[in-house]
């Protein structure tokens, strides 16, 4: 009856490798068009970050044709890394893992939600677009007048895709939020929701009141580039620091869109694989909407040297401040394993990889914070090594630890452990040799976002270029995984980890409709280690996994 | 020993996908709080815009004022009412519908539709008075007005392709409401008037701030 691959059949039937390529409001097939399609940019921006390492190899333009050429590539990889990986990967866990963490059937709206996914592509083919014209070389955060009076016809290309994702990504949020919010099963009380589905409320509430900032901002300057209007030059009566100041109060928050869902894989995988409840249950919850909340009061640390200096000390105040509910996180996560019995998977691997590297991104967050400090290293490659301590080892870390703690879930069949083992050590070393020495160049005054260098920081530049190529490499392991796994990995169950929360009470993948019935929640999502939670476990086993040949 | 059920197989799921698994009631509450959201994300836009202007009142008062001076508000406050009284319509068409009254809804909301399009008409000679002055939205150095333009137009273009956008789904919710789609669970209309009343309420904003102070 079913197209059994090979001889061990699929205990549930999956979705059509067709079905993926279609039109679908199902929350899950919805998911994984997410994920692989954000996992395609996430090539092409890894591919144009190995191209800027190549080219730094050495300290003079070789492999490029002109700075504007090398100015492009990493405004792409930017934008690309940003708009087109990270933000819609996380909407491919946030949908795929809340409605069945919640016990929900699926999303509230579930029209809008294959909608917003499908406004991806085209908004990529917009902003890639460029190239046949001239790309955009401003960065991604395209300050003017860079990008209104010294930039072609590819900068409106990539102004009009970016409106178009945050379209995508509001609809995407308020989709989110409504689900949360609406859509629980009368036991799901708010205080019985999994720590992801509360960082995916915070992170929608940010997306859908700070993104419209964005789209704001890009109309502005789309007028500015089309219409002839001067919002953002001074010699029209206009104000250069406008654009700076609406696109950071959009970006600030942006940066916790990029982070929260990490932080809520965090709490799962950690709580799961350790065999531990969650260490201050409702403070990590909080701590997601204070992250939410004083987010939006820090963005003019991006602008410390171009900003009044009595507004300086005020935004240096807040940002410290915002260390506090991240601090939270890293203690709960740390009390959560202390004293676990750790099971050193793959997903495992990478939520520890995911403290310690975000630990340093958060430290040098702070010392970024402090305003003489930032002054010294503004726009240097500290910089650049602190955001990709927060995106890669943060963000991308947590990617991975949500790939392999969901993926027998959404494909029935588990990841093989010890290429996922491997992929580990190649992503964690050739990670931290790639960015660690990034502070030290940093330091020594090399500037972010120029390709030609003084010699004297070559050979780091070369320990740099060939980390990234390591991590570069690593990406391929994790590729054939996921392809062999998806074919040939082993029957996974309902619930490999004898996880509490909902996802894992039904088949692997779950059925189109979730569940048969409304599914009770048990009592407490990260209540491991009792005996009632034994039993829990053993009835969902016994429902799922040990008579399935029939109902 | 593993098995496939009949209800397993995607092409079922497909068939019983088509319907939702919500109650009217669930439905009806979940647009109303993604109406709310959205209409909470468009204030922000809007209010980038608002900024914009009131930076060039704070800044440059002699040029509003001038502008104050040499241009009448009889227009636009023709205008203003028209679109308050069509926000009143926008209300008695839902009561009529509520009320079970479709033809007395498809009036009321006829007329609303009525209105906006009056304001945009309003609005378009407006702009055209405008540009005669040399008020345009393009920079130009050479113009008393180079400042203003921009920062007037912006706002009230995107007000006006909001009230367009809110002409466009009258005429939807006609439709759908001729064929008695709203008889049942007027719910549709109750979020057209949503939006339509933020549309006003922005108006009102921006008429007081820019025609008015």
């Amino acid at each position: 009856m079913a197209p059994a691959e090979n001889h061990e059949a699929a205990a549930v039937a999956r979705p059509a490798l067709s079905d993926y390529l279609r039109w679908s409001v199902d929350h899950k097939i919805i998911g994984v068009q997410y994920g692989v399609a954000a996992f395609l940019f996430f090539i092409v921006g890894g591919a144009m970050a190995m191209l800027i390492r190549l080219e730094l190899w050495t300290p003079a333009l070789d492999l490029m044709v002109s700075g504007s050429a090398y100015n492009s590539l990493f405004t792409m990889h930017g934008t690309i890394m940003i708009f087109l990986f990270i933000i819609p990967m996380w909407a491919a866990f946030g949908n795929f893992v809340v409605p069945l963490q919640l016990g929900a059937k699926d999303m509230a709206f579930p029209w809008l939600n294959a909608f917003a996914f499908w406004l991806i592509p085209p908004a990529a083919v917009v902003v890639l677009l460029g190239y046949f014209v001239n790309p955009a070389e401003a960065g991604w955060t395209a300050y003017p007048p860079l990008s209104t009076l010294f930039s072609g016809d590819g900068q409106t290309l990539w102004a009009l895709g970016a409106h178009l994702l945050g379209i995508s990504s509001i609809m995407g949020s308020i989709n989110f939020i409504v689900t949360i919010l609406n859509m629980r099963p009368p036991q799901m009380t708010l205080w019985r929701m999994p720590l992801l589905c509360w960082a995916v409320l915070a992170t929608s509430i940010i997306a859908v009141m700070a993104t419209p900032f964005l789209a704001g901002a890009l109309t502005l300057l789309l007028l500015d580039r089309v219409a002839g209007t001067t919002f953002f030059d001074a010699a029209g009566g206009g104000d250069v620091l406008l654009w700076q100041n609406i696109f950071w109060f959009y970006s600030h928050p942006a940066v916790y869109i990029m982070v929260l869902p990490g932080m809520g894989v965090l709490s799962e995988v950690l709580s799961v694989h350790s065999r531990k409840p969650v260490f201050g249950y409702r403070m990590v919850g909080l701590s997601s909407m204070g992250i939410a909340f004083v987010g939006f009061t820090v963005w003019a640390h991006h602008m410390f040297t171009s900003l009044q200096p009595e507004l300086r000390i005020p935004f240096m105040i807040t940002t410290m401040i915002i260390a506090v509910p991240t601090g939270i996180k890293m203690f709960s996560w740390l009390g959560t394993i202390w004293g676990g019995k750790i099971r050193f998977t793959s997903a495992m691997l990478f939520a520890l990889g995911f403290m310690s590297m975000f630990v340093i991104g958060g430290i040098t967050g702070v010392m970024l914070a402090a305003l003489p400090f930032d002054i010294h290293v503004h726009d240097t490659y500290f910089v650049v090594s602190h955001f990709h301590f927060v995106l890669f080892g943060g963000s991308v870390f947590a990617i991975y630890a949500a790939l392999y703690h969901w993926f027998p879930k959404i494909t029935g069949r588990m990841m093989n452990e010890r290429l996922g083992k491997i992929h580990f050590l190649f992503t964690y070393f050739g990670f931290l040799f790639t960015f660690f020495p990034m502070h030290i160049v940093g330091m020594l005054g090399m500037p972010r976002r120029v390709a030609v260098y003084v010699p004297e920081f070559q050979l780091w530049n070369q320990v740099i270029s060939f980390s990234a190529f390591v991590l570069g490499f690593s990406t391929f392991i994790v590729i054939y995984n996921v392809i062999r796994s998806y074919y040939r990995g082993p029957i996974a169950g309902a619930n490999p980890w004898r996880a509490l929360t909902l996802e894992w009470a039904t088949t692997s993948p779950p059925p189109p409709t979730n569940f048969d019935d409304d599914p009770i929640p048990y009592e407490d999502p990260y209540g491991y280690g009792t005996e009632a939670a034994a039993v829990y476990l053993a009835v969902v086993e016994r429902a799922f996994d040990g008579d399935s040949s029939g109902r | 020993m593993a098995q496939v059920t009949a209800q397993q197989l995607p092409s079922a799921a497909h068939a019983e996908h088509e319907h939702s698994h919500l109650s009217e009631e669930e439905q009806n509450n979940n647009l109303k709080l993604g109406v709310w959201l959205y209409l909470a994300s468009e204030i922000v836009i809007f209010s980038i815009m608002i900024v914009g202007y009131v930076i060039l009142r704070i800044n440059e008062e002699e040029v509003v004022a001038q502008a104050h001076e040499q241009l009448g508000v009889g227009l636009v406050t023709a205008n203003t009412f028209v679109l308050l009284a069509s926000s009143y319509f926008m209300v008695m068409g839902l009561r009529a519908m509520q009320r079970g009254n479709r033809a007395g809804m498809l009036r009321w909301i006829g007329a609303t539709a009525l209105g906006g399009i009056v304001f945009l008409i309003g609005q378009y000679i407006e702009y055209s008075e405008l540009s005669h002055l040399g008020i345009v939205l393009g920079f130009d150095a050479a113009s008393q007005w180079s400042t203003l333009g921009m920062r007037f137009y912006a706002p009230t273009f995107f007000h006006g392709a909001h009230v367009f956008v809110g002409v466009v789904w009258a005429l939807e919710v006609l439709r759908r409401g001729a064929q008695g789609r709203y008889d049942n669970n007027p719910i549709g209309i109750e979020m057209f008037g949503l939006y339509w009343h933020f549309v006003d309420v922005v108006w009102i904003m921006l008429f007081t701030l820019i025609y008015l102070v």
